[in-house]
């Protein structure tokens, strides 16, 4: 991956009234690469999107496209095109016209612009015979994504950005639309910059994500270092279904585990060592995954156990996830095997210490 | 009971349900305008209905020079769709696209308006308008230019037109613009349009059933008006309305009113129809299935 920069934002800040949706955010967008926003509603997410294409300007900061400052530049003089959650097709226009429109306001040649959208359509997996003729208003969901793509791809910009345009897809064809849109990316070699609230979807198709809360970043990554090194707890989290323990402090490799609010004593735990193991700090939480946690047989071991209660039992095809209750107010997820699976009320439940990581709150 | 109805004939719950509303069209709309139509073809200068129908008051029309009337009502009718078109057009799009829901107000204040009877504020108008009037009065008092009266003239015909079927061109207006999506606007202009081209390739469009629903309602109405040209035009200009009523009341020559009217209700509904026919709404609706 060629780590040029196309895109530079620096320190943007935009504030309505008193309130700063984006709060001074800075990172860099490559050159080719599939850089995803993601962030939870309220993260500031499409803010900062339409920033970055130019229907908003930003309060403070600069953005920058291939080295010039682009804060002035209004949308239509941007080489930048956003494909929006609606998607915005023109219901006046065929599939045809629609791909068209951006070539037809430079004024391409009818023949010229007629082989582009071709081009594109079969790109898409759209048959033109078919497709070219036809109202936008006909075409199924998965057929209007494609060709707000292709409309998209007909303007040639230098980053195409994505607001959310998978998130009225039901789940079956958009896992499809997402894997489709990652080839295409591939293919075409461009920059694409794709905005979300599903890190899931952003772990799928993305080089690098950057997780958004509350107007700022938390965390840039490539999804395998967000995965196996999450920067705290609430990237962790927005991950999708971890366990997250409260702990306090006792020397490099233990920890008291606050299992509920009722004045419980806490259980000891090992720890894993790292720069976040600090004597004394309450306001760290211990990560265990749902698969790294198991029940043990009578004759097996783990370097720590606790007992549980087992609450509910759902199935997720070839595995098992399982609610368990270590105190009143405190449930674990654990997900094993099918074969696996146990039958009964109480289990020991246990879990190696290098499988664990602390982080902070 | 329409339950018990409805299982043993399907059809029959759907036609009683309708039959109210049938009715009322039957005796209401369909029966005096047969009326009509049946009255034209009576001998001239009579009040019987039971005669042998006749063409004589068509004769009488195209020898006449009624056609004249509805030339004028015609032109008086195109102006004022026109003109409205070119008022409304930019406040309606200021009302849907940058007021919002501010654009109430305006909404409001011109609807409020149609409380008040059309003749009376044509009326309103004459006291502006005539010799020593407020427009005139005003003048000569402070800056003692002395004018004659503004009225009876055709522009001031087309001012008080203007003036009153203003609503009927802005609302509609108003709702074809809703219709028109922000974000296929936004879209249009990030895909590089500028302003005047996504007026014109987005906007326009887009917002062509609201035009012509507008358009088609201020045209009927004008193309019937008469109370404009009345109170503020005199007699300079004879609309073919008031052709119209002068045969039911001064003349009392029924027969050839209801000849006028049929003629002219054919006339309006050929225009409205082939105007419709040029523009298929469903098409612009983006609905019709080709």
């Amino acid at each position: 991956m060629p780590a040029i920069p196309i895109m530079e934002v620096s320190k943007v800040t935009k504030r309505f009234d008193k309130f700063a949706a984006v709060d001074d955010v800075t990172f860099d967008i490559y050159d080719g690469e599939f850089f995803t926003l993601v962030g939870p509603s309220g993260s500031g997410k499409t803010t900062l999107l339409r920033m970055l294409v130019g229907m908003e300007k930003p309060t403070s900061g600069e953005l920058k496209l291939r080295g010039k400052v682009i804060n002035e530049l209004p949308p239509n003089k941007r080489p930048t095109c956003m494909v929006f959650q609606s998607l915005a097709l023109f219901p006046h226009m065929t599939v045809g016209q629609n791909v068209e429109f951006p070539l037809n306001l430079r004024g391409v040649s009818s023949s010229d612009r007629r082989t582009r959208s071709f081009e594109l359509l079969n790109l898409l997996h759209l048959n033109p015979e078919h497709y070219y003729q036809k109202n936008v208003t006909q075409c199924s969901g998965g057929e209007r994504q494609r060709v707000a793509l292709a409309r998209a791809l007909a303007y040639d910009p230098d980053i195409l950005f994505f607001d959310e345009p998978l998130s009225a897809i039901d789940a079956q064809l958009r896992k499809v639309l997402q894997k489709e849109l990652k080839d295409i990316q591939r293919r075409t070699k461009k920059t694409f910059c794709y905005v979300t609230h599903s890190l899931e979807e952003a772990m799928v198709m993305s080089d690098r994500v950057a997780i958004l809360r509350k107007g700022a970043i938390e965390q840039i990554a490539t999804p395998d270092e967000i995965y196996s090194t999450p920067k705290n707890a609430f990237v962790a989290e927005f991950m999708g279904e971890v366990n997250l323990l409260s702990i306090t402090m006792r020397g490099r490799h233990l920890a008291d585990w606050h299992t509920g609010r009722n004045g419980l004593p806490p259980i000891r735990v090992h720890i894993p060592e790292s720069i976040m193991t600090t004597e004394g700090h309450t306001d760290r939480k211990l990560l265990i995954r749902p698969e790294s946690l198991r029940f043990l047989g009578p004759t097996e071991t783990a370097e720590n156990t606790v007992p549980v209660a087992i609450i509910n039992e759902f199935s997720l095809g070839s595995r098992m996830q399982y609610h368990v209750q270590v105190a009143q107010g405190c449930t674990l997820i654990v997900e094993c095997l099918r074969e696996h699976r146990i039958k009964e009320n109480r289990a020991i439940l246990g879990w190696e210490t290098c499988d664990s990581q602390v982080l902070e709150a | 009971m329409l339950q018990k109805l409805r299982a043993l004939a399907p059809s029959l719950a759907g036609f009683i349900s309708s039959t109210p509303f049938l009715l009322l069209m039957l005796f209401g709309f369909v029966a005096p305008l047969l009326c009509v139509v049946w009255f034209g073809l009576m001998p001239p200068k009579t009040f019987d209905v039971a005669q042998m129908p006749t063409l004589e008051n068509y004769y009488t029309i195209f020898g006449q020079t009624y056609f004249k009337s509805i030339l004028w009502s015609l032109g008086l009718a195109v102006a004022t769709v026109s003109i409205l078109l070119v008022i409304c057009y930019p406040l309606a799009f200021t009302i849907a696209k940058v007021f919002r829901s501010g654009g109430y107000f305006i909404t409001y204040a011109i609807v409020t308006s149609l409380f008040v009877s059309e003749n009376i504020r044509l009326f309103g108008w004459v006291i502006g308008f005539m010799k020593n009037g407020v427009v005139g009065g005003t003048l000569a008092r402070i800056f003692e230019i002395n004018i004659d009266s503004l009225l009876y003239n055709i522009p001031v015909i087309i001012l008080g037109m203007v003036y009153v079927y203003l609503p009927f061109m802005l609302f509609p207006l108003v709702l074809g613009l809703k219709m028109v999506p922000d974000q296929v606007r936004e879209a249009a202009f990030d895909l590089g349009a500028s302003r005047w081209q996504v007026f014109r390739k987005i906007d326009l469009p887009l917002s062509m059933p609201g035009v012509m629903i507008g358009s088609l309602l201020v045209f009927v109405l004008s193309i019937g008006a008469i109370s404009e040209a009345k109170i503020l035009g005199g007699q300079k200009v004879v609309t073919i309305a008031s052709d119209i009523e002068s045969e039911f009341t001064y003349a009392q020559n029924w027969p050839l009113g209801s000849a006028l009217s049929t003629l002219f209700i054919a006339l309006t509904t050929v225009i409205v129809f082939f105007v419709l026919g040029r523009f298929d709404l469903e098409k612009l609706l983006g609905k019709k299935t080709s």
